[in-house]
């Protein structure tokens, strides 16, 4: 039970009042001598069940009046916050919004928004229950804020949704610096989030490190959950999923892809009107839909010949979530893939340049050139696409242009030379090569994603053809894409902030592989570094909400997007952005569409060891999250003292003269003759 | 008449002297041993018709009817009722519950002011009076006589009793009525708490001896109502177990048990037909004993 006024309960001991007066009433006794000791045996004899029972409802219902009377002072609170202010007011409370485009659902029927619902609530309880700091972490935070007072949360832009997947890890390590920095005293951390699964990031290895740091706080902290599981059931999401520009003899057009997708559960058939906006001119189209998805593959939209780059939108109607029934995106005419090739060794350039050249597009030009290290300083790297590197691995001043590349998004592909050396890049460097006397398969490979993924079709690429004679092992940290039958790395990726850093531990040369015989890897391989370099450091980009914040947001301009955000927060708000000659359209991410809930187990077992209870609302619900319902235990208290009085009252058992013998009639005339003979004998004596 | 010589704390000459006017009369044939005031079983020579008689050898021939031998030429010898006196005999419990008494009066004090007034009353008018006091067997006992100094005896007897011991008043009753003589009258004053299964017997065997028999059954205000508002520890005013009870609690069970008693009696009252009066303390005597005169001048039940 939760009390605001807890305090108080330290009364509860004077529930034992009634039978401690009971008890000393006891010993009270009188003692009185007595005739009719007959009947006062007879009713010992009597059945006593009823008379002990009623003794003891008497005394249990006086407690309850007690109790009642010392519950309704401590004003109690009824909601699902079990514990939640035992022990009086917090020194610091911690808000977690998260904002994620999820939030943006609504209740069935209510037009309210899960992220309205929940600082509508957190701000209500959290004025209600007190505290000497308010600290406000949400999704876009680089930090904890702290603010005025929970109403804030109704007014703060920064509460607003946005198109960005909320982190909660990070968001609660954000909590933690603040109580350690800041050391604050009892800590009350309110969490209100969907619990989606690409939000909470439940996999992540950062759960465990934060349980242990919480922990190990000296502070006394407790998290509270505000959860909005509940998934709307008729909500429709649309994506584009590819847009070209395509130029005809005398005109232009836009060729664009775009998926649309529905709750799984559904498989009836509905019409959908898509809404097509270029540059302010609108067209729609009407699709029917089949089943959870339909894809819709090159819809042509004609443009002016003359518009060489620009911007667009498509829209479906207003469902349950507004937060995904848009998609902004740009298009730009196509621009030439140049593929740089770093290589002293001609067996291994040939096969990269011809598949780098060789473009899967006719409207996409491509080209190749190899240089060798020294040539590097006179490249244009503006102009680069990405970069096969079959050379030892750069350092010092040749490797700053590449690092530069790369930090733009550049993609840089890295194949073992003939002397490896010991050179390090980005703290990964190669070690000497392995001959083997048979050639050895793939045996596994990433094909759900990355580079190697499935086609569009689905059909899997044929890595598990590839047989590898000599390969170059790798030292460092790096995420395997494809391994060998005797499990050493084939295909390698190197995380970075923005570009494709890719591993290649054998060469094309026919000594080495069969990756030149088996083209079709290597094609794939490289065409997709390609494009991926093409799209970042091309004129327009498509950017996903919040990993755009690496840009300079601040120096963009908003041409479509939200009117209240933020220009800080431009990388987090769908929109079209310009700066300079860039155009920038950023989209919610993609996890967003197919976001799951996160299962309770798992979701209970992130806060295992601590602090942790949890309530789930429903967005549109009206009702406060903890309401005072002292009221409640006053009418109890009221019952229980009329339930004590009834019980008190003595039984209507007809009086004992009230039964008496009839009177004759002739007692009736002995008392009229005695009323007579009195009168007269007064009379006589008056009379004397 | 002169026993007033002393006074009686249980005698009230204003009392007395406003009953006076009321007869204190049998409600049967009583067997006196000098003419009085009361309806004999035999046949005398009052004024009083009783009947015509066949006239059989041996009557005296003095007292045939001429003139029923004029109209029938038949002898018929014509009989008056006779009159006599009666023997009354007080029974008074004198157990020590008898003592009790919440107002100003003991049962046993209210007991005496009855036989005092009584006893009074039958001497004037020519009765025999007799007493005896019961409790765990007959602790006085007076036989019925007449005359005022038997009276005083009487009184002096009654004011030495005092309230003590168990009640044997089943087995007194008994005795009672194997030894006085037929056809007297039998007041008993006591609180009868006694198994009203025994007292029938009791009272059948009384009439059974052609007794009448007259019971009051004395009640003091609080073991009726029972009202208590502390715990009490009850201490048996005859020497038996003292019991500890909550009243609110037991309250409704003592009545149940009290009403069950009484409704017993009633039906024993009901078939020995004795004349019963319950009293209750509060009450003034006086009106109780008018109530009782009167019903006895009335009802010749």
């Amino acid at each position: 039970m939760t009390f605001l006024q807890p305090l108080l309960l330290a009364a509860l001991p004077l529930i034992a009042l009634p039978v401690i007066i009971h008890l000393i009433n006891q010993r009270r006794y009188q003692s009185v001598r007595w005739g009719a000791m007959m009947f006062l045996l007879a009713a010992n004899r009597m059945s006593r069940g009823y008379a002990r029972l009623r003794q003891i409802l008497i005394l249990i219902f006086r407690t309850l009046a007690i109790a009642g009377l010392i519950f309704a002072v401590s004003r109690p609170l009824a909601s699902g916050w079990l514990g939640l202010t035992a022990g009086g007011q917090a020194d610091t409370t911690i808000i977690l919004l998260d904002r994620s485009p999820s939030m943006l659902e609504q209740g069935a029927g209510t037009g309210v928004s899960k992220l309205q619902a929940g600082r509508e609530q957190l701000a209500s309880t959290l004025e209600m229950l007190g505290s000497d700091r308010w600290v406000l972490v949400q999704t876009t935070s680089e930090g904890a804020v702290e603010i005025k007072s929970p109403d804030s949360l109704r007014k703060l832009p920064s509460t607003e949704a946005v198109g960005t997947s909320s982190d909660l890890p990070a968001m609660l390590e954000h909590a933690r610096d603040y109580i350690q920095a800041n050391n604050a005293g009892q800590t009350e951390v309110w969490i209100c989030s969907d619990i989606r699964e690409n939000d909470w990031n439940a996999d992540s290895g950062r759960w465990q490190t934060i349980r242990d740091s919480f922990l190990e706080l000296p502070q006394s902290v407790r998290f509270h959950l505000l959860a909005y599981p509940t998934e709307a059931s008729s909500n429709t999401s649309i994506r584009v999923t590819s847009v070209r520009r395509f130029e005809t003899v005398d005109s232009a057009e836009l060729l664009v892809s775009l998926k649309v997708t529905r709750d799984a559960s559904k498989n009836d058939s509905i019409t959908l009107p898509v809404q097509f906006e270029i540059e302010g001119a609108r067209s729609e189209l009407t699709v029917a839909v089949d089943g959870p998805t339909l894809e819709l593959i090159d819809h042509r939209i004609p443009i002016e010949r003359s518009n060489d780059r620009g911007w667009g939108k498509v829209s479906i109607p207003a469902d349950s979530n507004s937060a995904d029934n848009d998609f902004y995106f740009v298009f730009d005419r196509p621009r030439k893939r140049h593929t740089l090739i770093v290589s002293n060794d001609p067996q291994t350039a040939i096969p990269l340049e011809l598949a780098a050249s060789i473009s899967p597009d006719p409207a996409v030009e491509c080209s190749a050139e190899t240089l060798s290290e020294e040539q590097l300083a006179a490249v244009d790297w503006e102009t680069v696409s990405l970069v096969l590197w079959h050379a030892p691995l750069p350092d010092g001043k040749t490797g700053k242009p590449l690092t530069d590349y790369i930090d733009r998004g550049g993609q840089v592909v890295f194949l073992p030379p003939r002397q490896p050396g010991s050179a390090e890049f980005m703290k990964v460097s190669w070690n000497s090569w392995t001959d083997e006397q048979t050639p050895i398969p793939v045996e596994t490979w990433r094909g759900d994603q990355g580079i190697l993924a499935n086609s569009q079709s689905g059909a899997a690429l044929p890595v598990g053809e590839l047989q590898v004679r000599r390969f170059c092992e790798l030292t460092g940290e790096v995420t395997p894409l494809a391994r060998l039958r005797n499990g050493k790395t084939l295909f390698a990726h190197l995380p970075t902030t923005r570009g494709g850093v890719y591993f290649c531990t054998t060469t094309p040369d026919l000594r080495d592989s069969t990756l030149t015989t088996n083209g079709v890897v290597l094609y794939v391989f490289i065409q997709r570094a390609l494009a991926a370099g093409a799209a970042v450091l091309g004129q327009t980009q498509h950017l996903a909400a919040g990993a755009a914040a690496v840009e300079q947001p601040l120096d963009w301009k908003q041409i479509v997007g939200p009117e209240d955000a933020l220009s800080t927060d431009y990388a987090h708000h769908n929109g079209i952005y310009s700066a300079g000659e860039k155009l920038f359209a950023v989209n919610r991410v993609s996890a967003e569409d197919q976001s799951r809930v996160l299962d309770d187990d798992r979701l209970a077992g992130l806060f295992q060891g601590l602090s942790f209870n949890r309530v789930d609302d429903q967005a549109g619900s009206f009702e406060g999250l903890i309401q005072e319902v002292w009221r409640m235990f006053l009418v109890a208290m009221l019952i229980a003292l009329i339930v004590e009085a009834a019980l008190c009252m003595p039984r209507q058992i007809p009086k004992v003269e009230d039964t008496g013998f009839p009177r004759r009639q002739s007692d009736k005339e002995a008392d009229s003759t005695t009323d007579r003979t009195t009168a007269i004998t007064q009379s006589a004596t008056n009379t004397i | 008449m002169s026993v007033n010589r002393q006074p009686r704390s249980f005698l009230d000459t204003r009392v007395l002297s406003r009953l006076a006017g009321i007869p204190f009369l049998a409600r049967q044939p009583m067997q006196g041993s000098v003419s009085g005031r009361h309806a004999s079983p035999h046949r005398g020579s009052s004024v009083e018709f009783a009947e015509y008689r066949k006239y059989v050898p041996g009557d005296d021939l003095r007292r045939l009817d001429w003139r029923a031998y004029g109209r029938s030429d038949r002898f018929y010898v014509k009989e008056f009722e006779a009159d006599t006196n009666l023997r009354c005999c007080f029974v008074v419990d004198t157990s020590g519950s008898m003592d009790f008494g919440s107002g100003d009066v003991t049962k046993l004090q209210y007991a005496k002011r009855l036989v005092g007034a009584l006893g009074y009353m039958a001497t004037q008018q020519g009765d025999a009076v007799g007493l005896s006091c019961v409790a765990e067997g007959v602790v006085q006992s007076l036989p019925p006589k007449r005359g005022p100094s038997h009276l005083r005896t009487m009184f002096d007897l009654l004011e030495q009793a005092e309230p003590k011991g168990e009640t044997e008043l089943v087995t007194v009753l008994h005795e009672l009525a194997e030894t006085i003589r037929q056809r007297a009258l039998i007041i008993v004053l006591s609180d009868l708490f006694v198994e009203p299964a025994l007292l029938k017997e009791c009272f059948q065997h009384l009439r059974f001896r052609k007794h009448d028999v007259s019971v009051f059954h004395l009640l003091d205000p609080q073991e009726i109502g029972f009202e208590f508002k502390r715990p009490t520890r009850f201490l048996d005013m005859e020497g038996g177990t003292a019991i500890f009870a909550e009243p609110n609690d037991i309250a409704d069970r003592y009545h149940k048990a009290m009403q069950i008693y009484l409704e017993d009696l009633r039906q024993v009252v009901l078939e020995s037909a004795i004349d019963f009066h319950q009293v209750k303390l509060d009450e003034d005597y006086e009106h109780v004993l008018s109530r009782f005169l009167v019903g006895r001048t009335s009802g010749k039940r």
